[in-house]
C-alpha cells in the first residue's frame, strides 16, 4: 500500500482515506472531487490621486444636476416625462404671441390692425405677457413653478439624500442657494426669455426702427423687472413649501392652492364687500399691482401700491426664512 | 513613522480629539472626550444616547463644539469642516440615494459634489462600482435595487474620491448572509488595500470584530473603553465553558458549594478559570453529580461579551448588543 496518493488517483489509499479501513497508522490524504469555483470578478481597490475642484465647481454640480435634468433624459435629476411634456406645453404656450406677430406681419388689410391690437407691442400686451391672469398666471406660471420646484427639497427629505450633500464639503448656504437658483433659472428661462423673444420678434417681424425701440424700451424694461419679481416670488414660495414637505405632490398642490386660492378668495371678497385690500394676501395680485406701476398702466386696485410692495416683501421674507430654517434642520446622520 | 500596533498606527493619529464637550442646552451630549485614532479599522460602540451621533458630527465639522477641540487629518474640527469632509467618505445608515438615478449617475454625482470634474467622476464611478460588485448593475435605476445593492451603492458613493477616512454607519443593515459577508470583506479590503481608516458603528458585534482592530466605547458622552479588541478580551476574566447534559443544576450547585464562580445559560456553564484545579473540580463535580460534560473548553470572549461586561460594570441594563441598535443617530 502506498503512503501517498497521486493526484487524481483512485487507489487503495483513497478507500483508506475515505472509509478508514486500515489500522489508522497510515499518513494518507484523499483527493476529493471538486468543481472549479469561477471567479466572478477581481475585486481590486484602485486609489485615486486626482485633485478636487473649488467651491464653485461643487456648486455648479448642484445647479447643473437640477437644470440639465429637464433637458436630458438621464444622468441628472429625474423629471417625470409628464412633467417635461407639461413644461414643453407651457413654453410653447408662452410663445404663441410670437406666432401671432409673425401672422400679423404676413397679412394685410383690416386683420392687421386687429392682430396688432391683440398681440402687438403695447403696455397692456407687455404686462400681459408676464402678469396677465389668463392664461399665464392662472394656468401656466403656477403650474410651471409647481412642477419644477415641488420636489426640489422634499425629495431630499423623502430619500435622505440631504446626507449626500452635507457629508461633503457643501454648506447649507451653498445647498439652499443652488437649489433656489436652479429653480429660478428654469422659471426665468420660460417666463423672461419668452418675454424677451416676444419683444425682439415684434421688432424683427415688423421691421421696427430705433424710434420704436426708444419709445417701447422703458415699458419693456418695466415688464422685465416685474417678471424678475414674479420669478423671485414664485420660486421663494414654491421652494419654501417644498422644504416643509416630504412629498413633491403636496408641495406642488400647496403652491397651486396658495396662488390660485388666495386670488379666488380675494376676488369673492371684492365682489361681496367692494374692497381690494384682501388682494394683499394674494401673491399674484401684489405682483400684478407692482407690475402695473412698472409698466405704466392704470391700477385695478383701490389700496395704495406701497401696501402691495410691503406685502410682497413680507411674503418673500417669510418664504425664505422658512426655507432657511428647514434647510438648517436637514440632518446628515438621520432625517 | 509611527509605531504600528497590528496594522493600526496609533503613534501617528489621524484623528485627535482633546477635552471635547458638546452641550445641547442643559443636556451634555459629549463630556470631555479624548480620543486618538490611527489608520486601520475602528468600531464605535455605545448604547442609545451615548453621544456617537454627536461625536460623528463634531468629527465631520458639522456642529459648533462647546469646549475642547481636535484635529482630523491635521485640520481643526472647529474651523475646517469643509476641508475635513472633502477627505473623508461617509456611508449613511439609512437610504440616502435618489431612486430615479442609475447607480453610475448617483456615484458620479456624489463625486461631483466633492468637486470632481464630470469626466473624472464618471470614470471613478465605474471603478468603484466594479469594486463594490455592481459592475453589471451600474446602469440600472436604484429604485430597482435590493437592500444589498443599495448598501453597496452607498459605499461606492462614499469611496468615490478614495477618502483617507471612511465612516460607515451600520453598513450591514438589512443585508442577507452573503451580502453581509461581501460588505465586510470589502471593508476589510478597503483598509488593507486602500491603506486608510474605516470607522464603523454596528449593533452586530461580530461585524465590528470582523472589520476592526480597535473599539471605542461611549457611555453618557464619555469614552469608557478604548483599545484593541484582543487586548480587551485578555482583560476579561478567563473562564472554562462546559456543555452539560443531565444534572446541570446539580453540577452548578456542586461547583457553587465548592467556591467556584459559575455563569449558567441553559446547558452551557462558564466557570471562572483559577488554574488546573478548576478543570479537576469540574470533572470531580460531574463524577459526583452524575452530570455528563459533553464539551469542555477555554472560553474565548468576543466583542459582545466585552460590551456586556462593560455595560454591567457601568450599571447599564444592556441585555445584548442589540441594545446598541439605532446608533449613531440617537
Amino acid at each position: 500500500m502506498s503512503d501517498t496518493i497521486e493526484e487524481g488517483g483512485l487507489g487503495e489509499a483513497d478507500i483508506e482515506a475515505a472509509y478508514g479501513s486500515g489500522d489508522g497508522d497510515l499518513d494518507t490524504s484523499a483527493t476529493v472531487a471538486s468543481t472549479p469555483k469561477g471567479q466572478i470578478f477581481e475585486q481590486i481597490y484602485r486609489p485615486w490621486n486626482g485633485s478636487l475642484g473649488p467651491r464653485w465647481v461643487r456648486n455648479y454640480a448642484i445647479y447643473r444636476h437640477h437644470v440639465y435634468g429637464i433637458i436630458s433624459g438621464s444622468g441628472h435629476r429625474r423629471y417625470h416625462p409628464f412633467v417635461r411634456l407639461a413644461l414643453l406645453v407651457v413654453i410653447l404656450g408662452s410663445m404663441t404671441p410670437i406666432l401671432m406677430l409673425l401672422l400679423s406681419s404676413m397679412v394685410s388689410g383690416d386683420a392687421t390692425g386687429f392682430l396688432n391690437r391683440m398681440w402687438g407691442v403695447n403696455r397692456y400686451n407687455l404686462w400681459g405677457n408676464v402678469l396677465g391672469y389668463f392664461p399665464r398666471n392662472l394656468c401656466m406660471w403656477p403650474l410651471l413653478t409647481a412642477l419644477v420646484v415641488g420636489g426640489l427639497v422634499s425629495d431630499d427629505r423623502k430619500n435622505g439624500t440631504s446626507a449626500l450633500y452635507f457629508s461633503r464639503p457643501i454648506s447649507r448656504l451653498d445647498y439652499a442657494s443652488m437649489k433656489w437658483l436652479s429653480a429660478a433659472s428654469v422659471l426665468a428661462t420660460v417666463i423672461l426669455l419668452t418675454y424677451m423673444m416676444y419683444y425682439s420678434a415684434a421688432i424683427v417681424f415688423k421691421g421696427e426702427g430705433w424710434s420704436f425701440i426708444a419709445d417701447t424700451i422703458p415699458i419693456f424694461i418695466g415688464g422685465l423687472v416685474a417678471g424678475i419679481f414674479l420669478v423671485f416670488t414664485y420660486t421663494s414660495i414654491g421652494i419654501a413649501l417644498s422644504s416643509i414637505s416630504t412629498s413633491r405632490f403636496t408641495a406642488s398642490v400647496s403652491f397651486l392652492g396658495l396662488i390660485l386660492g388666495s386670488k379666488i378668495v380675494a376676488w369673492l371678497v371684492e365682489i361681496q364687500f367692494e374692497t381690494t385690500y384682501i388682494y394683499l394676501l394674494s401673491p399674484y395680485d401684489c405682483l400684478a399691482h407692482l407690475g402695473q406701476w412698472l409698466v405704466g398702466l392704470p391700477s385695478n386696485y383701490d389700496h395704495p401700491l406701497i401696501m402691495s410692495v410691503v406685502s410682497l416683501l413680507a411674503m418673500n421674507a417669510a418664504s425664505l426664512s422658512i426655507f432657511a430654517s428647514r434647510v438648517s434642520s436637514l440632518e446628515v446622520t438621520r432625517e | 513613522m509611527g509605531q504600528s500596533e497590528g496594522g493600526f498606527d496609533i503613534a501617528n493619529p489621524i484623528i485627535q480629539i482633546r477635552g471635547l464637550r458638546k452641550l445641547y442646552g442643559p443636556h451634555v451630549a459629549l463630556d470631555g472626550v479624548d480620543l486618538d485614532i490611527g489608520t486601520g479599522g475602528v468600531g464605535i460602540l455605545g448604547p442609545n444616547g451615548s453621544g456617537k451621533s454627536t461625536l460623528f458630527k463634531c468629527i465631520l465639522g458639522l456642529i459648533r463644539i462647546t469646549e475642547g477641540g481636535g484635529e482630523v487629518l491635521g485640520k481643526d474640527i472647529s474651523t475646517m469642516g469643509p476641508d475635513i469632509r472633502s477627505k473623508i467618505g461617509y456611508m449613511a445608515e439609512y437610504d440616502s440615494l435618489d431612486p430615479g438615478l442609475t447607480a453610475v449617475d448617483q456615484v458620479r454625482y456624489a463625486g461631483e459634489l466633492l468637486g470632481m470634474r464630470p469626466d473624472q467622476a464618471t470614470q471613478r464611478a465605474h471603478e468603484v462600482l466594479q469594486y463594490v460588485g455592481l459592475q453589471d448593475q451600474r446602469y440600472r435605476k436604484i429604485e430597482s435595487f435590493s437592500t444589498g445593492m443599495r448598501q453597496a451603492t452607498k459605499l461606492a458613493c462614499a469611496i468615490v474620491h478614495d477618502p483617507q477616512i471612511l465612516f460607515c454607519d451600520e453598513p450591514t443593515n438589512g443585508l442577507d448572509a452573503s451580502a453581509r459577508q461581501f460588505m465586510l470583506d470589502t471593508l476589510r479590503r478597503t483598509i488593507s488595500e486602500g491603506g486608510g481608516t474605516v470607522i464603523m458603528t454596528s449593533h452586530v458585534m461580530e461585524d465590528i470584530q470582523g472589520v476592526c482592530d480597535r473599539v471605542v466605547m461611549l457611555s453618557a458622552g464619555k469614552v469608557v473603553v478604548e483599545g484593541r479588541i484582543d487586548e480587551l478580551a485578555r482583560q476579561i476574566t478567563r473562564e472554562i465553558e462546559i456543555s452539560v447534559w443531565g444534572g446541570a443544576t446539580k453540577l452548578e450547585q456542586w461547583l457553587l458549594l465548592h467556591g467556584h464562580k459559575v455563569r449558567r445559560m441553559g446547558r452551557i456553564m462558564r466557570i471562572e478559570h483559577q488554574g488546573d484545579q478548576t478543570i479537576r473540580a469540574i470533572l470531580e463535580g460531574a463524577s459526583e453529580t452524575g452530570a455528563q460534560v459533553r464539551v469542555l473548553r477555554e472560553f474565548e470572549p468576543d466583542l459582545e461579551d466585552i460590551f456586556l461586561l462593560i455595560m454591567r460594570k457601568l450599571g447599564k441594563s444592556a441585555k445584548s448588543a442589540s441594545d446598541l441598535k439605532g446608533v449613531p443617530g440617537e
